[in-house]
């Protein structure tokens, strides 16, 4: 640190007796990665324990409590693992710089969900356990509304990759609403987010999150389940009720000759319509890519340079000297990504639209017993303790398959 | 069923190991945490930097590079253009919270030092300094109060794009002299 400077309009004095005051800097700044990634293994284990050995949704309520203590305001809720997949795709395509601590975070809730569910959800997600313990009274979402809004989170996804890839920073970590919470300041989203909680139960998790979308995903094949209870069910339907998230299923009954006909029908209209579905998606991205790319910085600079307007941008890009077809280059290639990348989202979201559909229309197994969608289940322990079968304490009861 | 959903997992056991074998592969991104810093070359003192950090009390601050300062009697980073006198009145001053302090050393020369509890990262002197003066004070983010958000809100929306990743052993930039720069 050789202190020079560009201007040196007037010498600097020289003085007899005066000692030149020292620049108090750090030079090196620890990075507390290892302890975050160790700390992520150890509460994730406690969390399966809880979930699926203890079964108790108090335990559960404590751990979500723990969560925001350790992962909120001890290790300041960012960088998480929610974010990481950005860092990831930005090393992909813009060789940002990516360290194994934080792919680990992306990797580690990743690979619980593919063998226990989302028991990340629970607590160790500092925004998951912040809306599960300001949450109030449950307001039921209706299933038709609650599946549609469950669409935003992929389109969210599939947006954020496309303007990553396009060099857009990371627009996820500014849509978080929680961060300031736990620097103890606030903003707008923020407020909104906690309001809105306190009657629907974690409206970020299930209508906003996108790495909520690969989590589903993982969990989708999950290698165990839980139980709502481990006795035979009967179907009293509380666990249902109690479930804020919408994540417990009913039985099913067996499929009878009508039905069946019927879902053939179904499934081949579904399967004819298919084309026309992803045209549409594609036709949507197509429309979007404009307006979505009007927000990338270099495109919003190069537009009012072009109509003559001065703002600061406009100001810092003549200050820095850098020639315009440069920039223009750059929207170029900004804009060719938007136009390849939003209709190929479109398609994509399209697709997830049709095989949900479809999947909807499979041949489902018989089944007497309400049971958790493990793609849904944020593992808070709540259907453990509506079941009135789980009411009558038995000593050392097992986890169940 | 059982077997397309143990096929599954592997598959996505398999895409989670991928970027681990890419990144091992690939030496050079084992490098130490990176964190946020202004660029004070590229800094055009916006005032942006006051508000946009995601502490209430924002994580930039002046910082006063003694050694280039010229120790002005009328320092342009501490009065205002429009000053009616030179005396140490508010309205006279630039900074909004009076965080620049002033110590007389020897006729005619100040030592000008920031308070950093005060300051809020406005870049009022800053830009005043670098108008008039030697430009000795700029805009960095303190990386003691910084709290290395992945996405620096400031960096989002900084204007001449001035914040910039820095490795962790070379936390501070400073400005540079005129003929490194291209
Ligand atoms: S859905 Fe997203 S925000 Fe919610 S707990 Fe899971 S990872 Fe965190
Ligand atoms: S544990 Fe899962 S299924 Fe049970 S109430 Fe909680 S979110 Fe719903
Ligand atoms: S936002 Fe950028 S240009 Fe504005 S004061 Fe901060 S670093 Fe300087
Ligand atoms: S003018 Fe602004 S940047 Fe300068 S010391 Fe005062 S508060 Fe800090
Ligand atoms: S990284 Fe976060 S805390 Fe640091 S200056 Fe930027 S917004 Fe503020």
């Amino acid at each position: 640190m050789i202190p020079i400077l560009a201007q040196a309009r007037f010498p600097a004095p020289e003085f007899e007796n005066y000692i030149l005051p020292q620049l108090q800097m750090e030079t090196f700044i620890r990075d507390p990665i290892v302890w975050r990634v160790s700390a992520l293994l150890l509460f994730l284990v406690v969390t399966g324990l809880c979930f699926y050995r203890w079964r108790s949704a108090k335990a559960m309520r404590l751990l979500a409590l723990a969560g925001v203590a350790i992962f909120g305001f001890l290790f300041t809720a960012c960088p998480c693992p929610v974010g990481m997949f950005q860092n990831l795709l930005a090393a992909f395509v813009h060789d940002h710089p990516l360290g194994y601590g934080l792919l680990l975070l992306f990797a580690i809730p990743l690979a619980t969900a593919l063998f226990f569910g989302r028991l990340f959800c629970a607590g160790a997600c500092p925004l998951g356990a912040v809306q599960e313990l300001l949450h109030w009274k449950s307001i039921q979402i209706p299933l038709p509304v609650d599946r549609a809004l469950r669409l935003i989170p992929i389109a969210l996804f599939l947006l954020i990759v496309v303007a990553v890839v396009a060099g857009m920073t990371f627009p996820l970590c500014s849509l978080d609403p929680y961060l300031p919470l736990f620097l103890w300041s606030s903003s707008i989203s923020t407020v909104a987010f906690l309001v809105l909680g306190l009657f629907v139960s974690r409206p970020f998790c299930r209508y906003v999150c996108p790495y909520g979308v690969l989590l589903r995903l993982f969990s989708l094949v999950a290698w165990k389940t839980p139980a709502i209870t481990v006795k035979i069910c009967i179907t009293c339907r509380l666990c249902e009720q109690g479930c804020p998230n919408g994540a417990v299923l009913p039985p099913e009954d067996a499929p009878t000759a009508d039905l069946q006909v019927r879902g053939v029908r179904r499934l081949s209209r579904l399967i004819a319509s298919l084309p026309l579905a992803l045209c549409l998606g594609g036709l949507l991205g197509w429309y979007t890519a404009p307006i979505i790319s009007g927000h990338h910085p270099a495109v919003r600079l190069l537009a009012d340079i072009e109509i003559h307007q001065t703002n600061d941008a406009v100001e810092a890009f003549e200050t820095s000297g850098t020639p315009l077809a440069q920039l223009q280059n750059e929207v170029a290639q900004v804009r060719h990504i938007f136009d390849w990348g939003m209709p190929l989202a479109g398609v994509l979201l399209a697709g997830v639209v049709m095989a949900e559909l479809i999947a909807e229309n499979r041949r489902r197994k018989e089944s007497r017993s309400y049971t958790i969608d493990p793609s849904l289940c944020f593992c808070c322990g709540r259907c453990y303790a509506a079941c009135p079968l789980n009411r009558k304490r038995e000593p050392k009861e097992g986890a169940a398959s | 069923m059982i077997s397309t959903r143990k096929f599954l997992r592997v598959l996505f056991g398999g895409g989670l190991l991928a970027p681990f074998l890419w990144l091992i592969g690939k030496r050079k991104s084992r490098q130490a945490a990176f964190l946020w810093q202004i660029d004070p070359d590229k800094c055009i003192q916006c005032g942006k930097c006051e508000t946009a950090c995601v502490l209430g009390h924002s994580a930039v601050k002046c910082v006063h590079q003694y050694a280039a300062c010229g120790y002005c009697l009328f320092c342009s980073g501490y009065y205002q253009d429009k000053r009616i006198k030179f005396d140490t009145a508010a309205e006279n001053l630039r900074c909004p919270t009076d965080a620049i302090k002033r110590k007389y050393i020897e006729d005619p020369y100040f030592e000008y030092t920031i308070d950093e509890e005060a300051c809020i990262g406005c870049g009022k002197c800053v830009k005043g300094c670098a108008a008039f003066g030697n430009g000795s004070l700029f805009l960095q983010i303190r990386q003691g109060l910084c709290k290395q958000c992945n996405q620096c809100r400031i960096a989002e929306i900084c204007p001449s794009h001035a914040v910039v990743r820095v490795p962790a052993d070379k936390p501070y930039l400073f400005k540079r002299p005129p003929e490194v720069k291209t």
